[in-house]
């Protein structure tokens, strides 16, 4: 069953199917774009199509009823294809001398003639103006500017430039298969052989090979995820991020569904199946075209030290108009020149526009660039942190809101942002609205999730516990001095990313080295050490149920105190803001060292409500220290380092010993590095002294006075600056997501 | 050397003047043109002849005729102008000083050859 249509061709009404006329269509258009720079273009064409009708009258005078794609494909035949006349038509021009001109404004002119004057703005390697594979001049054609200037830039940024260049020369559709008129292929989503969308049938058409053959390639992937799913460790992470990235084939299938358009039309359907591309050709095309680079880059120099020459030429050609002398050989210039059109300094104006147009498309580019990356990486991030939500979201409504934020929320634009680029290089200008609308609202829905998803989750942090102090007893509280470790984790695989604080997950147990240390002179002449166990939690009592389950591990062995390796959190009690607060009160003139595996670099922190850091401290509580230094305790309650370089920036450092320049400039850095500092305490004081009156409630004997003015550790302000934000949801401590390469 | 290349060359070169010797005979059609072209084993597209007689047209070596037609559009007749009847002359001298020269050629090799094999033998 087949359609057929009237068509008035050369004055006569001509019955004819559809599939047909499709057929002839592309065919006059074929030789349309082939005799593109023929003088005689038109009159050509028309006797050509004058000879069809002639013919078409004589088929439906045997009887047909209408023209059936056999007839039209035997007159084709019989007339020939532009690539069956090619080189005899090559021939025949340069026998006539017709060629000359054409040859002259072949070089420069015709590519651009032929690919801006027409609508279609799809992006053509240029094959008759290039250098390595005519990428360059076709960008240059498509926003109609000047190939050098393209080509500097991308010399320019040569490194950069260099793997997008590769991809563009297998992507892109040579000009020669536009001008020569053979059928270009076009991935189109077949749909009628369809399962979901046609995507795999139409790349089995594209690639011709059997519908099977993509099909298993996105089936096998996504079911290897789907099977392992419950499997899935932190440690397959980097599997994810391999080509063999599981859930990576929906992704990808979701995208072409999205860019591909449907082969609706006969024509769509011709092209799609158009002639074969494999492997092969395609490393076919790029040798061929390798062999002539050398070559052409040649001439390409060439040209351009031409010119030049020809441009300064033409400059004092001007100046010296009435000098008899240059008159003769500008003409000539002029005539050679014109062959180039709009060239530089033809006006001033088109120059400068002509800048900020690639200015322009430059700067765009790159900010879109960057933004899908970072959405990219932080969908493959939060995709990634799937195994550990289970710490931190409840089953049912939570888990299900974190996957509509995971999904809706995070991979939604990105899908939108890369199908819209895609969209935008394929040359469709106009924009679809029903796929904006989709994306749009789902888009919504993404955003309702995360706010129900982070009000669900705040409720859950809403309430600390009570804070109670509890004595650690040491076996030889006597010792002269004390060493501070913890106990690394035992990474037992070797992988070359790991998310660090999930980094030791066991099947149900992630250890969490939420550790902050305080040292305090101690009123007697031993060590002691108290722990303060914290966590967040619904109500009080689930708080205070969290705190009391935190299980951290303090040891003594003579001179060393070893601390555990950190919180145990498992997926039944979640991830609440556990974290101890340890204080070690240090007697008068002994020492103390703390190892560098210590510290708040690990910190996981959940930045919901009111679950403070800080509480009323003593005097003379030491929070800022450094790693492996030994310190001694002094009679005011201050540390001393034990090599008496000064490393507190509040004493007067009036040593002369170390006063020369440099260490002055770092002081005074550290110092106002350190205003600032207090200048930021500052406000978070008053943050607190606001929080304190709206929890009036609290009536716990640790009120939420204002802290000290201590001097935090940088990362510790960051964490503070965070909070003075406010709208912080999730922290996590700076190296967490630190690839640690091993 | 690519053997077929210099065999389709040897025939475009004459494709012209084969055109033109058609249509030095009188007004004609262009599928006939091909007819008679076929009848002599000489194949051409009518893709190719098209573009080459609006050339020849534009040079002014020719010029055309419509004539109605009862199986189609008007047709277009092509006969030939004094200046391609000059053309034509010129090709026609040519080519014949073309075919003796050839001739000649291949007769002295294929004689030469023949000797030297009698002298070997």
């Amino acid at each position: 069953m087949k359609k057929v249509i009237n068509i008035n061709f050369q004055g006569r009404v001509v019955p004819i199917e559809e599939s047909a006329y499709d057929i002839l269509k592309k065919y006059i258009e074929s030789l349309r774009n082939f005799f593109a720079n023929e003088e005689g273009r038109d009159e050509i064409i028309n006797d050509i199509e004058g000879r069809i009708a002639e013919l078409f009258g004589e088929t439906l005078k045997k009887g047909s009823t209408c023209i059936a794609d056999d007839d039209v494909n035997t007159i084709i035949a019989s007339i020939g294809r532009p690539e069956d006349f090619d080189d005899e038509e090559a021939n025949v021009k340069s026998q006539l001398g017709g060629e000359k001109k054409q040859t002259e404004s072949n070089s420069n002119t015709s590519s651009q003639q032929t690919y801006t004057n027409e609508g279609d703005k799809r992006l053509y390697r240029d094959e008759n103006n290039k250098v390595v594979a005519g990428i360059c001049s076709g960008i240059a054609n498509h926003f109609n500017i000047d190939p050098t200037i393209i080509r500097i830039l991308a010399v320019i940024f040569f490194g950069a430039v260099f793997l997008p260049y590769i991809i563009l020369w297998v992507v892109i559709p040579s000009s020669a298969t536009k001008v020569i008129g053979s059928q270009r292929k076009r991935l189109f989503r077949d749909t009628e052989d369809k399962v979901i969308a046609g995507v795999c049938s139409g790349l089995a058409q594209y690639f011709h090979v059997s519908v099977w053959v993509p099909r298993l390639l996105f089936l096998i992937p996504f079911f290897s995820f789907v099977l392992n799913f419950g499997r899935w460790h932190f440690w397959n992470f980097p599997d994810f991020m391999r080509i063999s990235f599981s859930p990576g084939s929906a992704f990808i299938y979701i995208v072409l569904w999205l860019v591909l358009p449907e082969a609706k039309s006969t024509a769509d359907k011709l092209e799609m199946k158009g002639e074969k591309v494999d492997l092969n050709s395609i490393k076919n095309t790029i040798q061929s075209d390798l062999e002539g680079i050398g070559s052409r880059a040649k001439k390409w120099g060439e040209d351009l030290s031409k010119q030049a020459s020809e441009m300064g030429k033409d400059f004092s050609q001007k100046a010296k108009q009435f000098s008899t002398e240059a008159t003769e050989k500008g003409k000539q210039f002029a005539t050679e020149a014109s062959a180039i059109p709009r060239k530089h300094g033809s006006r001033l104006g088109d120059f400068i526009v002509l800048i900020f147009k690639i200015f322009f498309y430059f700067i765009f580019g790159s900010i879109l660039f960057a933004i899908v990356c970072a959405l990219f990486a932080v969908g493959v991030v939060v995709t990634g942190l799937i195994p550990a939500w289970s710490f931190i979201i409840a089953d049912g409504w939570q888990t299900i809101l974190a996957w509509g934020t995971l999904v809706l929320f995070v991979w939604v634009p990105v899908i939108g942002i890369v199908t819209w680029i895609i969209r935008k290089l394929a040359g469709k200008k106009r924009n679809s609205k029903t796929l904006g609308f989709a994306f749009g609202s789902l888009w919504t829905v993404g955003w309702i999730c995360i706010i129900l998803l982070i009000a669900s989750l705040s409720k859950d942090f809403g309430y600390r516990n009570i804070p109670s102090e509890e004595n650690i007893v040491l076996t030889t509280p006597a010792v002269k001095q004390l060493e501070v470790k913890m106990d690394n984790i035992k990474y037992y695989d070797e992988e070359w990313y790991r998310l660090q604080p999930f980094a030791s997950l066991d099947e149900d147990t992630a250890y969490v080295r939420n550790v902050r240390i305080r040292i305090t002179k101690s009123k007697t002449d031993s060590f002691s050490v108290k722990i303060v166990k914290l966590a967040n939690g619904k109500n009080r009592n689930i708080a205070n149920n969290n705190a009391s389950k935190v299980d951290f591990n303090i040891t003594q062995t003579d001179s060393v105190l070893t601390l555990g390796k950190g919180i145990a959190i498992n997926r039944k009690d979640k991830f609440r803001n556990q974290h101890v607060i340890i204080t070690i009160a240090v007697p008068v003139g002994k020492k103390i060292k703390l190892n560098d595996n210590l510290g708040w670099d690990d910190h996981v922190y959940v930045g919901f409500g009111n679950s403070d850091w800080n509480w009323d401290d003593e005097d003379g509580v030491v929070t800022n220290w450094r790693h492996n230094v030994w310190y001694v305790m002094s009679t005011e309650g201050k540390l001393k380092r034990v090599d008496n370089i000064d490393d507190n920036d509040n004493n007067n450092t009036n040593n002369t010993d170390d006063n020369d320049a440099e260490n002055n400039a770092i002081e005074n850095y550290k110092k106002s590095r350190e205003e600032i500092q207090k200048q930021r305490e500052q406000k978070i004081k008053e943050l607190n002294e606001i929080d304190k009156q709206l929890n009036q409630t609290d009536s716990s004997k640790y009120r939420y006075q204002p802290a000290k003015p201590q001097k935090p550790q940088s990362k510790q302000t960051a964490l503070l600056s965070i909070k003075k934000m406010n709208m912080s949801f999730l922290f996590i401590a700076p190296n967490l997501l630190l690839a640690r390469v091993i | 050397m690519d053997i077929q290349n210099t065999q389709s060359q040897m025939r475009k070169g004459v494709l012209e003047f084969c055109i033109l010797s058609i249509i030095k005979k009188g007004e004609v059609y262009p599928s006939d043109i091909v007819e008679q072209m076929k009848n002599a084993n000489l194949h051409i597209l009518e893709g190719t002849l098209y573009p080459l007689l609006t050339r020849l047209k534009n040079a002014g070596l020719l010029t055309y005729r419509w004539v109605e037609s009862n199986s189609g559009p008007p047709r277009k007749y092509f006969v030939m102008t004094d200046t391609g009847l000059a053309f034509y002359e010129e090709l026609a001298r040519t080519w014949n000083e073309l075919a003796d020269a050839v001739n000649a050629i291949t007769q002295t090799n294929n004689n030469s050859n023949t000797t030297e094999n009698q002298t070997q033998l």
